[in-house]
C-alpha cells in the first residue's frame, strides 16, 4: 500500500500508454481491491459504530470482519467480546449481523445448518439482498453468498461450499438480553417440502424454563 | 470389365452398414451406462442422505439424555448456589434440549412410527423442562418446604427410567433401520460398480466384434487384391504370350509378304518376259480358248490383221480366219481347229486364208499348237505366218 501511494505521481505524469501497462493495470486493481475490501479504520470496531451507521450495507459489515480469527466458542459471545476479541465462530458473527443488520431496516434469517459428522454452520441470510453472510467468507472478495429463500436452498448452498451434506436445518432467533435461542422451524434433508415458518411468538417452547 | 468408380461395390456397403450399426451399439450402451449409473448414483446419494439422517437422529437420540442430566445438574447447582450464571447455563441447557427435540421432530417427520415412539419422550422431555420452571419458581419463591416436596417426588424417577427406556427402545429401531439402510447403500455402490463394469465389458465385447468386422473385411480385401493381381498377372502373361505370337505372325508375314512381292515381282517379270517373247514374234500369234476365241495376240498379229486386240478379244477366231482346205466347202463341217483342240494334236503347216480389217484375203500358213495344263488342253496357240508380203 505504501508502495502504492509513492508511486502514483509517477504514474500520473508518465505518458497515456504507460498507464496500460501490465504492472500498472495490476497496480490499479490493487489499489481498487484494497479500497473496496479493507475498512476505513484499522482499529476494533465498536458495536455502536455498526448499530449508529444508517448506511451499513451487508457487504461493508463483513468488511469489517475479514481480520478475524476463528475461535470455537459454545456459547454464543456478547457482541462487544466478539468484537474486542476480534475472534469467533460463526454463531458470533451470524447473529451479530442478525442484530445490527435488523436494526438497518434489512429482513435477515438465522439459519443452523447441520451437516453429517461434522459441526453445525449458522449463517445470516439477508432478504434484501437474496444472499447470506458466512464467517468462512469473511476475509474474500464475495462475502454474500448468493441464495434462494428457501431453507433447503440455503441448507443446500451452505453444505456445498463446506463439500458436505446436511442432515437437518433450522430458522432460529436469538436474544443477546435473554440469551436464548429459539427455534423458528426445523427441515430435514430427507423430509418433505418445506412448510411455512410458524411464528416463533404463537408456539412458545416448552423448553424455554424460567 | 469397366466399372463405374462413383458407386462403391456392394460388399463395401454391408460392411460399413455392420460397422456402423456396432458404433449404434456401442453408443446406445454408453448412453444407457451413463443413464443407469447416474440413476444409479442418484439412488445412492439418496440412500446415504438417509444413513447421514439415521446417524443423526441416533446422535440426537443419544444427546437427549446426557443435555437433561446437564441441565438438570446446572438446575441443581442453581438451587445450592443460586448463582445468576448457573441460572443462565441451565436455562441455556434446557433451550439446547429443546433444539435437540426440535431437530428430532423434523427428522421424524415424516415417519408415523417413529413419531408414535417419539411423542411420549418428547412429552416426558417438555414435563421435565416444565418441572425445571417451577422448581426455579420455587427457589425464587423461597418456598423451600414445597421444593423438598416436589424434589423428593418419586414420580420423577419413574419417569426418568420410562426416558431412558423408551429412548433405549428408540435407538434400537434406528440402528436396526441404520444397517438396513447401509445394506442398501453398500448394495447401491455394488449396482453402480456391476453396472459400470458389465458396461465396459459389454463395450469392450462391442468393439471386439467391431474389430473383428474390420478385420474379416480387410481380409476379405487382401484376398481380393491377391486375386485380382493373380488375375493380372495371368492377363499380363496372356497378352505378353499373344504379344509375342502376333510378333511372330507379323515378322512371318512381313517375310511371306517380302516373298510374295518378290515372287510376283518375279511372275511379272516372267510374264512380262514370255509377253516380249510372244511379241517380239513377227509371225503373227493368237492365243485362243478351247473354244477358239481369242484371248491375246501379238503386234505381228495386229498388222497382220489391222484390227486393235480391243476388236478381237474373245472373238472367235473362225471369224477371219480358215483354213484353206473348207475355203469353198459348200457344207460347212465340222472346224478342224476346234476339232485339233479338242483332239489334243498339233496342226502344223496347214494353208490358210485371214481376212482382214479391210476385207482382203490374206494366204497364210498356220500352225496351232494346244496348250496344255497338266495333260488337259486349256488352250491353243494359233501362228499364222504371212505368204505374201501384201
Amino acid at each position: 500500500m505504501p508502495v502504492a501511494l509513492v508511486r502514483l505521481p509517477t504514474v500520473t505524469t508518465a505518458p497515456f500508454h504507460s498507464l496500460f501497462w501490465p504492472r500498472r493495470v495490476l497496480l490499479w486493481l490493487w489499489i481498487l481491491a484494497s479500497g473496496v475490501a479493507i475498512p476505513a479504520g484499522l482499529e476494533a470496531v465498536t458495536l455502536s459504530e455498526l448499530t449508529d451507521n444508517p448506511k451499513l450495507s451487508p457487504k461493508k459489515f463483513a468488511s469489517y470482519f475479514s481480520s478475524f480469527a476463528y475461535e470455537f466458542n459454545a456459547p454464543i459471545q456478547s457482541p462487544s467480546a466478539f468484537l474486542q476479541r476480534e475472534k469467533g465462530d460463526c454463531d458470533d458473527y451470524s447473529v451479530l449481523a442478525d442484530y445490527v443488520l435488523g436494526r438497518n431496516h434489512y429482513t435477515t434469517r438465522l439459519v443452523h445448518v447441520r451437516l453429517a459428522g461434522r459441526v453445525a454452520h449458522a449463517v445470516c441470510y439477508i432478504n434484501e439482498s437474496k444472499a447470506y453472510l458466512d464467517y468462512n467468507n469473511r476475509a474474500v472478495f464475495f462475502t454474500l453468498t448468493r441464495s434462494g429463500s428457501e431453507l433447503r436452498e440455503i441448507a443446500n448452498k451452505v453444505a456445498a461450499s463446506l463439500e458436505a451434506s446436511w442432515t437437518t436445518a433450522s430458522e432460529f432467533t436469538y436474544s443477546y438480553e435473554t440469551r436464548r435461542k429459539t427455534m423458528i422451524t426445523t427441515v430435514s434433508k430427507t423430509g418433505g417440502p418445506e412448510e411455512g415458518p410458524p411464528s416463533a411468538t404463537n408456539h412458545p417452547s416448552a423448553f424455554n424454563v424460567d | 470389365m469397366s466399372t463405374d468408380p462413383g458407386t462403391p461395390p456392394p460388399q463395401d456397403n454391408r460392411t460399413f452398414q455392420r460397422v456402423l450399426i456396432f458404433f449404434v451399439l456401442i453408443l446406445a450402451v454408453m448412453v444407457a451406462i451413463v443413464v443407469a449409473t447416474l440413476s444409479n448414483l442418484n439412488r445412492s446419494i439418496a440412500t446415504s442422505d438417509w444413513v447421514n439422517h439415521t446417524h443423526a437422529l441416533i446422535t440426537e437420540l443419544d444427546a437427549l439424555q446426557p443435555s437433561l442430566a446437564a441441565a438438570e445438574g446446572d438446575l441443581s447447582r442453581y438451587l445450592l448456589t443460586a448463582d445468576p450464571r448457573d441460572h443462565s447455563a441451565y436455562q441455556e441447557k434446557f433451550a439446547d434440549l429443546g433444539e435437540r427435540v426440535a431437530v428430532i421432530t423434523a427428522l421424524i417427520a415424516n415417519a408415523p412410527g417413529e413419531q408414535q415412539q417419539f411423542t411420549p419422550i418428547a412429552s416426558l422431555l417438555a414435563r421435565r423442562a416444565e418441572l425445571a420452571s417451577r422448581i426455579a419458581n420455587l427457589k425464587k419463591a423461597g418456598d423451600s418446604a414445597a421444593l423438598q416436596q416436589l424434589l423428593g417426588d418419586e414420580t420423577i424417577r419413574s419417569e426418568q427410567r420410562d426416558l431412558q427406556r423408551r429412548v433405549e427402545k428408540m435407538r434400537e429401531t434406528q440402528t436396526s433401520l441404520l444397517t438396513e439402510r447401509d445394506r442398501a447403500s453398500f448394495q447401491q455402490a455394488q449396482t453402480t460398480r456391476w453396472t459400470a463394469l458389465g458396461g465396459v465389458v459389454f463395450e469392450f465385447l462391442l468393439l471386439c466384434g467391431a474389430a473383428w468386422l474390420i478385420r474379416d473385411d480387410l481380409a476379405m480385401r487382401r484376398q481380393a487384391a491377391r486375386l485380382l493381381e493373380q488375375t493380372n498377372e495371368q492377363l499380363e502373361a496372356k497378352v505378353r504370350q499373344r504379344t509375342a505370337e502376333l510378333t511372330a505372325s507379323n515378322e512371318k508375314l512381313v517375310t511371306q509378304n517380302l516373298e510374295d512381292r518378290w515372287a510376283k515381282q518375279a511372275l511379272e517379270h516372267q510374264n512380262r518376259y514370255n509377253l516380249l517373247i510372244i511379241d517380239s514374234i513377227s509371225d503373227a500369234v493368237f492365243v485362243v480358248t478351247k473354244l477358239m476365241n481369242v484371248s491375246r495376240m501379238n503386234p505381228a498379229a495386229v498388222h497382220l490383221t489391222g484390227c486393235e486386240p480391243a476388236t478381237l478379244i474373245d472373238k472367235p477366231i473362225a471369224a477371219f480366219l480358215r483354213l484353206e482346205a473348207t475355203a469353198g466347202s459348200a457344207t460347212p463341217g465340222f472346224d478342224p481347229l476346234v476339232r485339233t483342240l479338242i483332239e489334243g494334236h498339233e496342226l502344223r503347216q496347214q494353208a490358210a486364208l485371214l481376212t482382214n480389217k479391210s476385207g482382203a484375203t490374206i494366204p497364210c500358213r498356220l500352225n496351232v499348237f494346244p496348250l496344255r495344263d497338266r495333260d488337259k488342253v486349256v488352250g491353243g496357240v494359233v501362228v499364222l505366218q504371212a505368204l505374201s508380203s501384201s
